[in-house]
């Protein structure tokens, strides 16, 4: 409402009046209520779509020296009437436009205040303060707060804010990683992008940890269906190490053949793929005590071994239960032999590249089979080397379909202790999942970093909500209408739950290749912004 | 106690019966000398230019019976056609009711803007001096509308011009501007103590609305009360009083006042209101005095909160809590139990 102190009257008559003109578009945008916790404010209900206001969209509210930011969590039909007129025909006459509109319901996430920087508000911004969309100027404190590792850009609402890169930092990783979509909400771009960030920062000399990525699915190395992979980002190839199971993928240069040597595996690598009776349990809990460890899988399989182990005590029928067991899974991975890549996997793990572990067409036993080999033999290897912990990078492992290892009625407890206890080794885990709400709560409180891109089930969105170390409960609406592609990032260090748009990996990938020498980063985090 | 234990219920019903109830039209024609002709359908007609809706409000603070203190405030809405344009508030401030003080609380407004000088005001009544500053700020709204509005334009003002003496003036002012600038104004009262009938008093307006209705159904339509047996006050202020339903789709009418220059030729300026008072959020009603009656109240909650800042800056003077406590008490708070401040 604008004040008149003169106006079109004059003199002493201003003096006796206070007159004051409220016109159109007075009313609208400014906060109306409503405490501490809650911000309302109206918008016209008639907005084009360019203009329409969106769940999820972040609002600056300007107040003196103080600019305040609240996200969208609902919008309401509402109007300065009460009753139930709208639902009669008289609903078409209606006069007053304005009195009719939305109410926008939107959550405070902080306050900036001149140079301090951002923090939370204890307080709230006054009555009818202006309200206007947030933009590249109030966005631009968070990219003092984004990390190195680049995977989106800062979206408001629908909008993308291209001048703000969403980027997690290396230093969360060892506090675990959560990546939660259902199917086709693009988990798999996610990670691509993800590695191609840290390929990138692995050849600048940057990286801080090495990423170790299983792929049963055969779309990381060289893509799939016009859909490329990591081995297309040329630019920054040095820092992808390859391992495969497939001969052919094998025999491209750069591309090694994956090979575990039978004194690699351990009974509880065994142990993880079966269910088994009490007395088979019994059976392999004592292998190790009764055999060389490095000689164990092929000391059973002889006469000898079962003679061994049945002087033990154990029944000839337990003991050929676990041979069968055995030589099938070593029929099913052939690459269980003389030699082994292990060492190397580590080594280039340690030195901060992304290790591509390519196993196309095998089956999901064999998956959790490989996946438990060298994730016991990383951190076993981490345990020993802590010590001298500045002379190799941290450590994340990628476990795809996640819940199938940290799930509350798994068979396994290896994932769980690296959760538990790998931070203190550098070791990570990104949980990969389209069933958050089967991962142990317990377990999913470790994590730090959540990526979240779209999850319609509400179990699924409760699960994470209880979990998170940020307060993701009042996104509950945002979360289940993302759409392919967008998520909401929570991790440490940034201090909301960031609403981002992850970049498409063939865009990314071609932007990656066009850069033409590597550049600084913006103060702490976060990539210059690249004109294409 | 039940309802048929009052002993004069039955008897009350049937004089509400006598009051309210019409039989026929004729007794009402006959007793007030208008004929089936005096009806006047109006043709509601859009025009371009704009209407300005003047109204006020008035919220009592606190009272002492000696002087009491009101939050007034007044102003108009402004439309053009159905699309609202603005509202402008001429005045909102705080208006201490004390007979000794009257003159010097009205005269700098009455000098000001209507050149008058000397009022003599003779009223006692606290609530009633409250009322008639909120209306002289009114007519200050009109006065504040006719310097913005154009030729044609119309200004509706929620009330009568049938004032309080010492205001007359105020009003014949505004009158003058009015003509001079070639706007229409009219008053507009949604109730009238207007009555007929010899042996109780009867309600005109209702009635006459009645009979409207019978004569011109799902018609706008106004009847002149000029020569009619029905006491407007005609001639003490210079005007005419008409009856008018602006909406042919509603059955309220409502006492309009038109100044003497509008009067003889009213029919346009009806014409005008009538297309604009079939909105559905106040059918009958011409919207923009909806819509000024809504933009200007003082509503409950402002009404605390400035009862609230008062008290605030009273003890920021120095005024004890016992004191402030005699000053805003109102007894039947305790009565009703309800809290105070």
């Amino acid at each position: 409402m604008a004040e008149e102190t003169g106006g079109s009257t004059p003199g002493r008559a201003a003096d006796l009046l206070n007159r004051k003109v409220l016109e159109k578009r007075d009313t609208a945008y400014r906060i109306v209520s409503r405490n501490v916790s809650e911000y309302h404010f109206i918008v016209p209900f008639d907005l084009s779509s360019d203009d329409r206001v969106e769940v999820g969209q972040i609002f600056s509210i300007q107040d003196g020296s103080m600019t305040y930011l609240a996200r969208v969590l609902n919008i309401e039909h509402s109007s300065n009437y009460d009753g139930h007129w709208d639902t009669t025909v008289r609903g078409t006459q209606f006069f007053d436009r304005d009195q009719i509109f939305n109410r926008v319901i939107a959550e405070p996430l902080g306050c900036i205040e001149g140079k301090s920087g951002f923090k939370k508000s204890r307080t709230l911004p006054s009555k009818f303060a202006p309200v206007a969309r947030a933009e590249r100027e109030q966005f631009g404190f968070l990219t003092e707060v984004m990390g190195d590792i680049e995977v989106g850009y800062l979206r408001n609402g629908s909008r993308l804010v291209e001048d703000i890169p969403v980027a997690l930092h290396s230093s969360a990783m060892d506090h675990h990683m959560g990546v939660f979509a259902t199917t086709g909400m693009g988990k798999s771009n996610f990670m691509k992008v993800f590695a191609a960030s840290c390929m990138r920062l692995s050849v600048r000399g940057d990286s801080k940890f090495g990423l170790l990525v299983v792929d049963p699915h055969g779309e990381y190395l060289k893509g799939k269906n016009l859909i490329k992979g990591l081995t297309h980002l040329k630019r920054y190839r040095e820092g992808l190490s390859c391992y495969s199971t497939d001969r052919r993928n094998a025999s491209d240069p750069g591309v090694e053949e994956l090979g575990i040597s039978l004194s690699e595996i351990f009974p509880e690598d065994i142990a993880l793929l079966y269910d088994w009776s009490p007395p088979q349990k019994d059976a392999l809990d004592a292998i190790s005590r009764i055999f060389d460890p490095a000689r164990w899988l092929e000391d059973i399989q002889t006469p000898e071994g079962m003679a061994r182990m049945m002087a033990e005590g154990f029944r000839d029928s337990t003991v050929m239960v676990l041979i069968r067991r055995i030589r099938t899974e070593l029929d099913r991975n052939p690459y269980v032999g003389r030699r082994s890549s292990l060492a190397n996997i580590l080594a280039n793990l340690q030195k901060g590249k992304v290790v591509l572990v390519d196993i196309p067409r095998m089956s999901e036993r064999s998956e959790l089979f490989l996946l438990s080999v060298i994730s016991r033999y990383i951190l076993d290897e981490y345990k020993k080397d802590a010590s001298d912990e500045q002379e190799r990078k941290n450590c994340l492992i990628t476990i795809e379909e996640a819940q199938r290892v940290l799930g509350s009625g798994s068979s396994t407890t290896r994932f769980e202790s690296i959760a538990r206890e790998g931070r203190k080794f550098g070791v990570g885990l990104c949980a990969v999942t389209q069933q958050p709400k089967l991962i142990e709560k317990q377990l999913l409180s470790q994590f730090n970093t959540l990526v979240v891109m779209g999850l319609g089930d509400r179990n699924d969105r409760q699960q994470l909500e209880e979990s998170a170390k940020q307060d993701l409960s009042s996104m509950d609406i945002e979360i289940q209408t993302l759409e392919k592609g967008e998520a909401v990032i929570s991790t440490l260090g940034i201090p909301f739950p960031v609403p981002a748009r992850i970049h498409r990996y063939e865009d990314y990938l071609h932007r990656l290749e066009k850069e033409d020498k590597p550049q600084g980063l913006i103060s702490r985090g976060g990539f210059k912004p690249f004109a294409d | 106690m039940q309802m048929d234990d009052y002993s004069r219920l039955s008897a009350v019903s049937e004089m509400i019966c006598d009051h309210i109830s019409l039989d026929g039209i004729d007794p009402f024609m006959q007793a007030t000398g208008i004929f089936r002709a005096d009806w006047q359908a109006i043709e509601p007609r859009e025009f371009e230019g704009e209407v300005f809706a003047v109204d006020g409000s008035n919220a009592p603070l606190c009272n002492w019976s000696t002087a009491s203190v009101n939050l007034i405030r007044a102003g108009y809405a402004v439309y053009r056609g159905r699309e609202w344009q603005r509202t402008v508030i001429t005045f909102e401030d705080l208006f201490m009711a004390d007979e000794k003080l009257i003159e010097s609380m009205f005269n700098p407004f009455l000098e000001e803007f209507f050149g008058l000088s000397g009022a003599a005001f003779k009223e006692s009544d606290l609530e009633r001096l409250s009322s008639y500053y909120r209306e002289m700020q009114e007519y200050i709204a009109i006065d504040d509308a006719l310097d913005h509005a154009k030729a044609g334009d119309l200004i509706l003002y929620d009330g009568s011009f049938e004032v309080f003496e010492p205001l007359r003036g105020a009003v014949a002012s505004i009158f003058t501007k009015a003509e001079n600038r070639g706007v229409d104004l009219l008053a507009v009262a949604k109730s009238s103590s207007l009555s007929w009938g010899e042996g109780i008093s009867l309600p005109f307006v209702p009635h006459a609305g009645l009979a409207g209705s019978l004569l011109l159904p799902g018609s706008a339509w106004y009847i002149s009360l000029k020569d009619k047996m029905v006491d407007a006050g005609q001639g003490r202020w210079n005007g005419e009083a008409f009856v008018v339903r602006f909406c042919g789709q509603s059955h309220h009418a409502f006492r309009v006042d038109a100044p003497a220059y509008l009067a003889p030729d009213i029919r346009p300026a009806l014409q005008k209101a009538a297309a604009y008072s079939c909105s559905a959020e106040c059918m009958g009603y011409p919207h923009a005095l909806f819509r000024a009656h809504r933009d200007i109240r003082i509503a409950e909650p402002e009404r605390a909160a400035a009862r609230r800042r008062l008290i605030a800056s009273l003890a920021e003077r120095g005024m004890s809590s016992l004191q402030i406590n005699m000053l805003m008490l109102d007894f039947h708070d305790i009565l009703e139990m309800r809290p105070s401040f």
